[in-house]
């Protein structure tokens, strides 16, 4: 046998690293090349004259009829599709293949030239990939019924802590009307004490869990209304609540800030609620409240014992815990939650602790 | 919605009848587009796309409701209402020849005579019925669908949804015809092929013209002459043409066989 040459063209067709086929106008073979023969195992004389359907999987023959056949005549050529042939063993050819129309001067077909490259291994990867993105959809469905339900969850679970509360809250109320010894008094001031740390123990436990699982803190912010009367009631309240000890406050707010009122009473809350549990006693909670610099300023300071080194970096997570006394102890989400609260509003809350003092400081721009 | 935008209805022609044009499973009204012109003299002419074909609006597509063929010939009658058709020439290529079927029992009077070019009111054998295909071979159609986008990719989506009115933007892309989006493909063709009309068609009480092709393997000649015995009033020419598309493959003999009949 003579060696191939490079200019030959007729081994160029026959031998070519992918498969040859010309179809006549009515779908008949009229010529196939000798790649296509060593795939499929058919003689030349059985393939030629017979329909390029008839060796076509069911599958390939429909979408031949009714996708590539039309749409040669429509705009002459259709390429890159998925075409299964069957071999003599009945094992699929699978292939890629681009196809064209040869046309006359009145655009009529004279007949369709076809190029195959074999695709086994491109089909298993896209079959595999298609079988990924069919299971991600039903995780990711599966994921988000299950986020759901959490949520009504929640809700219902904040719903159902806050009515008792509210109704011991009322109890003492009405008591503290007819209170008349000391003893009863104090009672009643230590029952509206743990009412109050109770109601900012649910908020903070519901703001986490939703934190997590939904889209983090929304905001419902509102620059018409001022902001210093929420910050007077929350730390009358905490003042109520901690008989004994001072709680200093100093505000100048001179323009409007863009905020979530109630968050940001929630975050004094949280930080003033820590300077209480953590701060020596005897001293004073300073909270200073003022805009500057085109910021809103928000600190919270006690004196006692600094932060200890190694709490600093944990100060902000969830869960963490100072050494406290028992009836002090909270969840350790307080801080957690105001740091979220100065996120959502694009702010910042840092700590300094010395042996002076120690600061939280919660800035955030104002617009 | 608007039954002319979610349908992509275009009327062209004048005339004092009306021929309205039906696409079958795989293409759009550009299926028509060497055969409406023929009539476009003498007919007002109607070319419009499926729900999930062609210029449709993909946003239409409703799973529940075109899960049957009835939720396809829902939207024709619609179609037949807005332009206020009546005693029309209704030709449906392919699963549309159904679809007409079905519309012209939906609203009596709308349609006056309907052509059926390679009809088949049930492609699965059973029994003693012969449609050419067996359920496996139509549940491998469906998989195998999925090797195949039409130069569809998601995308491309909103390009083209957003844009009917601007093909250039859809230019470079190959495959510029009969564009769908794959998962609504698939639907169809599941509605198409595994749908059982055989019932519908002794209803049929419009002058009916069957086009049956030589060597059409989706519709094949023993289905063309059951659908003839079936439907009361009908006739059946058999073309020349090959394969399953005369209308783009033998427009004249399409045009011709429609002519005598209209």
């Amino acid at each position: 046998m003579d060696d191939p040459r490079i200019d030959d063209f007729e081994d160029m067709f026959e031998n070519a690293p992918c498969a040859y086929i010309t179809l006549l106008p009515n779908g008949r073979i009229e010529r196939v090349n000798k790649t296509l023969l060593g795939w499929i195992g058919h003689t030349a004389e059985h393939m030629a004259g017979k329909r390029f359907s008839d060796f076509l999987n069911m599958a390939g023959r429909i979408y031949f009829e009714t996708h590539i056949a039309p749409l040669l005549r429509m705009q002459g050529f259709f390429n890159e599709f998925a075409i299964d042939m069957v071999t003599t063993a009945g094992e699929p050819l699978q292939m890629i293949a681009n196809a064209l129309e040869g046309r006359d001067a009145a655009g009529r077909a004279l007949f369709t030239r076809l190029a195959l490259i074999k695709a086994t291994d491109r089909r298993r990867y896209e079959h595999e990939l298609l079988q990924a993105r069919d299971v991600a959809k039903i995780n990711l469905q599966s994921e988000r019924e299950t986020s759901e339900l959490r949520e009504q969850f929640i809700a219902v679970l904040g719903h159902d802590l806050r009515n008792p509360l509210a109704s011991i809250s009322a109890g003492a109320r009405i008591l503290g009307r007819e209170a008349k010894s000391d003893r009863e008094h104090q009672v009643i001031a230590m029952l509206e004490t743990t009412v109050l740390r109770m109601a900012g123990l649910i908020d903070n436990v519901l703001d986490f869990a939703r934190g997590r699982l939904g889209g983090g803190i929304t905001l419902d912010r509102n620059t018409r209304r001022p902001l210093e009367p929420v910050l007077h009631q929350v730390i009358d309240e905490l003042r109520l609540a901690s008989p004994g000890r001072r709680i200093e406050a100093e505000y100048a707010i001179d323009v409007p800030v863009d905020c979530d009122r109630s968050r940001i009473g929630q975050l004094v809350s949280n930080l003033v609620g820590n300077a209480l549990s953590h701060g020596a006693s005897n001293e004073p909670v300073r909270v200073r409240a003022v805009t500057e610099d085109g910021l809103f300023r928000l600190s919270v300071a006690n004196g006692g014992e600094p932060i200890p080194e190694a709490a600093m970096a944990k100060l902000f997570e969830p869960f963490f815990r100072g050494e406290v006394r028992a009836s002090r102890q909270g969840l350790g989400l307080g801080l957690h939650i105001a740091a979220q609260i100065a996120k959502a509003h694009e702010g910042t809350l840092t700590v300094s602790s010395t042996r002076e003092e120690t600061c939280f400081t919660f800035l955030m721009p104002l617009r | 919605m608007r039954v002319i935008e979610r349908n992509n209805v275009h009327v062209r022609g004048s005339g004092g009848r009306s021929m309205i044009f039906a696409h079958g499973f795989g293409c759009d009204q550009n299926m028509w587009r060497l055969v409406e012109p023929a009539f476009a003299g003498e007919f007002k002419t109607v070319l419009f796309d499926h729900v999930g074909a062609g210029g449709s609006d993909l946003k239409a597509y409703d799973k529940e409701k075109y899960s049957s063929l009835a939720g396809y010939a829902d939207d024709v009658v619609e179609i037949g209402r807005e332009l206020g058709l009546a005693d029309a020439v209704f030709v449906g290529h392919s699963v549309s020849s159904m679809i007409g079927a079905l519309a012209a029992q939906k609203a009596p009077g709308m349609f006056g005579k309907l052509v059926m070019v390679g009809p088949s009111p049930r492609y699965i054998d059973e029994g003693d019925y012969f449609g050419g295909f067996t359920e496996r071979q139509i549940d491998e159609l469906l998989q195998f669908l999925d090797s195949n986008h039409m130069g569809w990719s998601v995308q491309m989506a909103p390009a083209i949804m957003g844009n009917p009115d601007r093909p250039e933007l859809g230019q470079e892309l190959t495959n510029s015809f009969c564009r769908t989006d794959p998962d609504i493909a698939k639907a169809f063709a599941r509605v198409t092929f595994k749908s059982d009309n055989r019932a519908d068609l002794g209803k049929v009480d419009v002058p009916t013209l069957i086009l049956q092709c030589s060597d059409d393997i989706i519709a094949s000649k023993p289905v063309g002459e059951f659908v003839n015995r079936a439907i009361p009033n009908s006739e059946i020419v058999f073309l020349e043409a090959t394969g399953h598309c005369p209308n783009l493959s033998a427009p004249d003999e399409v045009v011709a066989a429609m002519r005598t009949f209209v």
